[in-house]
């Protein structure tokens, strides 16, 4: 291999002589200089943003209820919603008295972060009132001189979400904060530093892999190396070459490899440069950093074979480049319809949530819609459309009876769960081919309904809501008669009937503040709020207050509710005396606080007397659900995460559902140890398990689903007993027979970007958001599908390149 | 008979195009067979267009022929086996702009599967030999092209190849450096080597080449030594007859020498004076008609003052067998 060796250590020298090179080299040590500056230090999160206030308008009716309503003076609502600015609490005000107005986020959270210096509103007294986070409690033991400044803002800010519970978007405790040479950046990361790690592994350096390497280098490799072929061939050189006891095909592929020692010389500096920075100037000592050096090679080497074709074709330095260019953009085109067809028509029509009632089956969507399956069509039927903006929120169907499913769809809930507009749960019955009917309005803020029993609950910031189940299968008949009613009258007027079906949030809210009192305006403030509606009764207990991520299951064998609340799982009994639906409040019966990541996305399950849950980077817990006593923790596959756990019955075994898509079975061994089986289903997005049929539902591949048998007495045993495969329609025709065979055939460089994500962060998927659980981004970094497609686009490329120069006359 | 090195029987070679007006082929070489043994240096004569290229190509294994065998020391051409021992000096040696002439030779020598201590050494002795000693370190872009052509003799030299191929040696040297590359063949010649070269300088040919195949419309024309070339039985006889010695007083403008010329068909001869004396140009061919020439003469009581018979050089052979039409040598 001697020769060969020579040709491509030459191309070396070649690439070494060459000015662009050297201007290369000068560009990228100038930009490894101005980056080296850059540092990071952790810090308290104490500034409050426009977007931290995540329910708007549950603020300005907390804060307007606090400002008017005598018994809030002193508590410490009443102190903080007095720190606002004089027109700020006029505009309070008038949200008291019903009056649509609207207030600008910045400035609520400008007033809030000059009240972080200023702690007069604050008294203790008041603030025991208040659910007080672990932290909080901490901060508070200490005096004020062992306080830095820092922790003292943040004992502030503390105090501040404690009196404002559920406004605020869950955030890390610790910040980071960018500086350049020594000065801080304005801005700053609301993450902690395993958050930061993640957020430059999963999409600095993809950003700059895609930008600077897989755009700027690659654009000036194929400048630089155009040349190689086209040069070879020249007479005096070709003849010369060809003349000597060497292969032709090893000579153009030692050609080819010394061609892309251009783009290693450079890439290597960057890469390189760019790990010290990260280890010496933010501390991120991450070698798999380095896997950038071989993938953009690799990257580079796609369009270089294309290169390399067209100068054995054309021998033209100029038209080896233009053609590169051409090819590459034609990637780039497919590229992009391929990735809007992911967003557009793939990603929407993805099961996120399954119902079962008896034989049907109705799913909620990731666009938004929801969708119930036809047998005789083999098709989806839209219940509700697919929203592409995806700006309304699904409240996750759920099972009523064997006839019946309900949900809710909230408008424009994904950015404001307490919109105006009323929320009405949409019951979809058997009767009605499950075309959605209005039925009961739901508290505001509904983020999911659960079926307890013969009592509905529903779950929002403010707490736990219980109604009848009755009620909303009655509410339905009603509103239906209502509907008959109306279209008799002339009058548009609405009428407010038990349920309050029709009436919306602005519409409860008096228009003039004479004709009610102040009672009645405190009533519409609390609704909006989210508190308790005419059909739905607060069940929470006083000492209970929930604080994201809260996470809802039910143990029926204790006859219980265990929620997970920021750190603190509970499990509360059912009333001793009275019905939920009544006014009588759940019990709280066992209560844990589980240390360390209480901010982490969290996945709960329980089934019989086990409790499993699982927060994000750590372990997965088994407790006992009598006791909430840890029994045991096991680990999940290194950079998996776990986006559902499903109880099978009551049997003490669990599905789980990772990023990746892949399913586990689990269940208790003995006493320290649990014995998992992965399911044979790739590409899972959803499942669920239906105890009426002892079966788990699988939903996978977009919308596929399958049936399969896990009897309550058979632990991980598991038989597929239905599937659904559904007919393409429109846009997903098109997707399956022209989009996806054009990707398939076109090398998929835009996705290596994904690679790069995959290698460097160590994780095949990741999810981005978790405290609320139904609006978890999954994503699963395609690994292995860009990698092959250029290597088999490469690979075709260049044998058509050695065939061609070996039987050709030169 | 010495071992034949290179062994062409037949070789066609027909070059397939395409234009506007339809299929288009070229035939570049036409069957040709030649032998070329060992030690000898072969040279290859024809015009522009002739085919010579090509030929050198198939040779070499770079173009793939149509039709015909050949083989170098036995092997088919453009085995690995027959390359290894060619050396290959190529018309316009292109070498690459990032190299030193000593690094271009390392690079060649590595092609040649030569290790790094014999590059190494050869590189001091044929740096030395082609003149190029002390400006090896110096980049080859700063290289007139009698230097390029210099390097591409000590790269073609370098792993001491038993065929050397040398396609239009001195071409851009300077009348010293010719003279050089002429002193470096012969030496190759009388130290075994073979030398298949290819020129279009006659002159360089009939100095330093033992055999000659002249080469035209992808044929050959003619093939041999170059006394062989040019013994043909065509001659040329020039006969100088003093006017003074004429012993009847008659005019010697006006005698008429058409009867005492003895022409076989398609000969002629033509009368000219030179310095008061008739000079007979007369095509001859063989002795027979030369000594019945110079008897009738004789007979006629004509005196000879001077009697040449010509033989043809090589530039007449050539020009006689590729015709002025198609000549471009020098």
């Amino acid at each position: 291999m001697k020769p060969y060796f020579a040709i491509v250590v030459d191309s070396f020298h070649a690439a070494l002589s060459s000015r662009i090179l050297w201007i290369a080299f000068v560009a990228i040590w100038i930009f490894l200089i101005a980056l080296a500056p850059i540092g990071y230090h952790e810090d308290y999160t104490t500034t409050f943003r426009w977007f931290d206030l995540d329910n708007g308008t549950q603020m300005k009716a907390m804060l307007a209820r606090g400002l008017i309503d005598p018994e809030e003076s002193e508590t410490a609502l009443g102190r903080i919603a007095r720190v606002f600015p004089e027109s700020v609490e006029r505009q309070l005000k008038q949200v008291a008295q019903g009056e649509d107005v609207r207030i600008d986020k910045a400035a609520l959270a400008g007033a809030l972060n000059e009240a972080l210096d200023n702690e007069d509103w604050y008294d203790a007294d008041a603030w025991q009132a208040t659910v007080r986070l672990k932290e909080l409690r901490e901060l508070d033991e200490k005096t004020a001189d062992e306080l830095t400044e820092s922790e003292r803002r943040r004992r502030a800010r503390l105090r501040i979400e404690a009196a404002l519970p559920g406004v605020f978007s869950v955030q890390s405790s610790r910040s980071i904060m960018l500086s350049y040479a020594g000065f801080e950046f304005p801005a700053f990361f609301a993450i902690g530093k395993t958050q930061f790690i993640a957020l430059i592994n999963q999409f600095v350096v993809p950003i700059i892999m895609d930008w600077l390497l897989g755009f700027a280098l690659i654009f000036l490799g194929i400048l630089v190396t155009a040349s190689i072929i086209p040069d070879m061939l020249q007479p005096g050189s070709l003849h010369l070459l060809l003349s000597k006891p060497i292969s032709r095909t090893f000579l153009l592929l030692s050609k080819f490899l010394g061609g892309c020692a251009f783009v290693l010389l450079c890439v290597c500096q960057l890469v390189i440069g760019l790990y010290l920075i990260a280890g010496f100037r933010l501390d991120i000592w991450n070698a798999r950093i380095l896997w950038c050096i071989p993938v953009s090679v690799f990257l580079f080497s796609v369009f270089y074979s294309v290169s390399t074709m067209a100068g054995l074709r054309w021998r033209s330095p100029t038209l080896s480049i233009g053609v590169t260019c051409m090819f590459g953009a034609f990637v780039l085109v497919i590229g992009f319809v391929g990735s809007y067809f992911d967003a557009l028509v793939r990603r929407p029509d993805q099961i996120a949530r399954i119902a079962v009632a008896g034989s049907d089956i109705v799913v909620a969507c990731r666009g938004g819609g929801i969708k119930h399956f036809d047998p005789d069509s083999n098709l989806w039927n839209e219940l509700i459309e697919t929203d592409f903006r995806r700006h309304d929120l699904i409240v996750p169907p759920i099972r009523l009876n064997e006839s019946m499913i309900a949900s809710a769809q909230i408008r424009n809930g994904r950015f404001n769960l307490y919109g105006s507009g009323s929320l009405d749960a949409l019951v979809m019955r058997r009767e009605d081919d499950f075309d959605p009917k209005p039925g009961m309005r739901l508290p505001n803020g509904t983020r999911r309904m659960y079926v307890w029993d013969d009592s509905l609950l529903a779950l929002n910031n403010a707490g736990i809501m219980a109604t009848k189940m009755q009620q909303m299968v009655d509410s339905v008949a009603s509103s239906e008669e209502q509907d008959d009613a109306e279209s008799d009258e002339t009058a548009g007027e609405l009428d407010l009937n038990a349920s309050g079906a029709e009436v919306s949030a602005d519409e409860t809210i008096p228009k003039s503040s004479a004709a009610i009192g102040a009672a009645a305006w405190i009533s519409d403030l609390l609704r909006m709020q989210g508190g308790a509606t005419e059909g739905f009764v607060d069940i929470l207990p006083g000492n209970v207050k929930l604080t994201d991520p809260v996470r809802l299951v039910f143990a029926p064998k204790l006859d219980s509710v265990v929620i997970y609340s920021r750190g603190r799982l509970m499990r509360l009994g059912r009333p001793k005396d009275g019905s939920m639906a009544e006014g009588a409040k759940l019990t709280v019966e066992v209560e844990r606080t589980i240390e360390d990541s209480d901010a982490a996305a969290t996945v709960i399950a329980a089934s019989g007397d086990a409790v499993l849950l699982a927060r994000q980077n750590e372990s997965v817990k088994w407790f006992r659900a009598s006791d909430l006593e840890a029994i045991l923790e096991f680990e999940i596959p290194e950079g998996e995460r776990l986006i559902a756990i499903e109880p099978i019955g009551q049997s003490e075994s669990f599905a789980m559902l990772a990023t990746s898509g892949q399913v586990w079975m689990v269940s208790r061994k003995d006493d320290d140890t649990v014995t998992t089986r992965p399911l044979d289903f790739q590409d899972v997005a959803s499942i669920e398990y239906v105890e009426s049929l002892g079966q788990l539902v699988v939903a996978h591949h977009i919308d596929s689903i399958d049936f399969v048998e896990f009897p309550s007495d058979k632990k991980l045993s598991g038989k597929t007993v239905r599937t659904i495969r559904p007919s393409l329609t429109g846009w997903r025709k098109v997707d399956q027979w022209l989009i996806t065979p054009l990707r398939t055939i076109t090398p998929q460089t835009g996705e290596l970007s994904e690679t790069v994500a995959a290698l460097v962060s160590g994780k095949r998927s990741f999810a981005i958001g978790g405290n609320n659980e139904d609006d978890t981004e999954v994503i699963r970094l395609k690994i292995a599908r860009p990698v092959l497609s250029c290597a088999a686009f490469t690979a075709v490329m260049l044998a058509l390149s050695c065939v061609y120069f070996k039987r050709r006359d030169f | 008979m010495s071992q034949s090195i290179v062994d062409v029987q037949h070789l066609k070679k027909t070059y397939r195009g395409w234009s506007f007006r339809g299929r288009r082929n070229v035939n570049a070489v036409r069957g040709v067979s030649l032998q070329a043994y060992a030690g000898e240096v072969f040279g290859l004569l024809g015009p522009n267009g002739a085919g010579k290229t090509t030929l050198i190509k198939m040779l070499l294994g770079v173009v793939k022929p149509t039709s015909g065998t050949a083989t170098l020391f036995g092997q088919a051409i453009g085995s690995s086996a027959a390359r290894r021992r060619v050396g290959y000096l190529p018309e316009s040696l292109r070498v690459d702009r990032h190299h030193t002439a000593r690094t271009a030779l390392q690079y060649y020598g590595r092609m040649s599967r030569m290790d790094a201590a014999s590059i190494g050494k050869r590189s001091d002795e044929l740096l030395k030999l082609v003149g190029l000693e002390g400006r090896d370190r110096e980049s080859v872009r700063r290289f007139s092209k009698g230097m390029y052509q210099r390097l591409g003799l000590a790269q073609a030299l370098l792993h001491d190849p038993d065929l050397l191929v040398l396609d239009e040696p001195t071409d851009g040297l300077d009348p010293v450096g010719r003279n050089e590359v002429r002193r470096v063949i012969d030496r190759l010649r009388e130290s075994g080597k073979t030398i298949f070269l290819n020129s279009h300088i006659l002159q360089e040919v009939e100095l330093v080449c033992t055999r000659v195949a002249i080469l035209a419309r992808g044929e050959i024309k003619a093939i041999g030594s170059l006394d062989e070339l040019s013994s043909s039985d065509q001659q040329q006889l020039v006969i100088d007859v003093p006017r003074s010695e004429y012993a009847d007083g008659t005019d010697p403008m006006e005698s008429d020498w058409s009867p005492l010329i003895d022409l076989r068909e398609g000969q002629t001869w033509s009368a000219s004076v030179v310095r008061n004396q008739d000079r007979l140009t007369i095509d001859v061919e063989g002795q027979s008609q030369i000594d019945r020439i110079v008897d009738r003469l004789r007979e006629e009581g004509h005196s000879i003052s001077r009697l040449i018979v010509k033989q043809e050089s090589l530039e007449e052979t050539f020009m006689r067998l590729v015709g002025s039409e198609e000549a471009d040598v020098s």
